[in-house]
């Protein structure tokens, strides 16, 4: 079985990734899948650090199943929303969609 | 002795959430981020949490990853290809930079905090009876929220694309 930390350095990995992602992409959609992944490292440390109590605790998973679910949800309004604002301006690069700019 | 299916795990879902990032064409990515996700439910089933890894494959990959992929058909324009431009090579640096940051600081923090010598306690895995009763009783009222939740999700994902394509079509007839 592998020790507690290499879990948490995977997902302090991935989130890395993630926010290189948020920081440095312009297209939309590509920030959904930077936002994914940053939610999947939070996932994999709820599952680890349950796993790894003593006794294992089952409140963690739980959790972790309804931040799936919330996901699921999360990705579903973000996706209306980006064909929403390509309909609007014919693109989806994020520093274009400076409409509301004063 | 790192064990080699943590291993190969772990490289699948780093490189591939790269890939997802770094992919030439947006449904390339789409599909490196699907492999990132099955690869993260393959950890679940290494901590022991086999019903999560169901759900994450059924609901991540069958779900999300599928909606993003017939988003990507449907913001594609005339010419089959989605506009990207290049981002400027100082934003990447400063993602490269700050994502770096954050990465050495959590897993410095971690070395530094949470012992190595630390051992998974025995652990033999709950049958899906009683955990679907623990679910239903200490999270009833959290389900509930939760099924309103995803409903009005629906509704407003709904309303958003609807209404936009009424405003289009009196547009275009002015």
């Amino acid at each position: 079985m592998e020790p507690l930390s290499s879990y948490i350095i995977l997902s302090a990995a991935l989130l890395g990734i993630g926010i290189y992602g948020l920081v440095s992409k312009r297209n939309a959609i590509r920030l959904l899948f930077s936002v994914e992944l940053i939610v999947n490292a939070a996932n994999i440390n709820f599952v680890a650090f349950a796993r790894y109590s003593n006794p294992p605790m089952l409140t963690g998973w739980n959790i972790v199943f309804f931040s799936i679910a919330a996901a699921a949800m999360e990705a579903t309004v973000g996706l209306a929303l980006i064909l929403v604002a390509f309909r609007l301006n014919g693109t989806i690069d994020v520093r274009r969609l400076n409409r509301l700019r004063g | 002795m790192p064990d080699i299916v943590f291993l190969t795990l772990s490289g699948l879902v780093i490189v591939s959430a790269i890939f997802a990032l770094e992919a030439r064409e947006l449904i390339y990515g789409a599909v490196g981020l699907a492999f990132s996700l099955i690869g993260v439910a393959g950890l679940f089933i290494l901590l022991g949490a086999e019903y999560l890894a169901m759900f994450q494959v059924s609901v991540y990959v069958g779900a999300v990853v599928v909606l993003i992929l017939f988003t990507i058909m449907l913001v594609r324009r005339e010419s089959g290809r989605i506009v990207e431009e290049e981002e400027p090579g100082r934003l990447g640096r400063a993602g490269i930079l700050v994502a770096g940051l954050v990465a050495l600081a959590v897993a410095g923090a971690v070395i530094l905090v949470v012992p190595m010598s630390l051992e998974a306690p025995e652990f033999h895995g709950i049958p899906l009876r009683e955990l679907g009763r623990y679910l239903a009783s200490s999270y009833a009222v959290a389900l509930v929220i939760l099924g309103i939740l995803i409903g009005a999700t629906v509704v407003g994902g709904l309303t958003l694309v609807k209404v936009e394509r009424e405003e289009t079509n009196s547009g275009a007839a002015q």
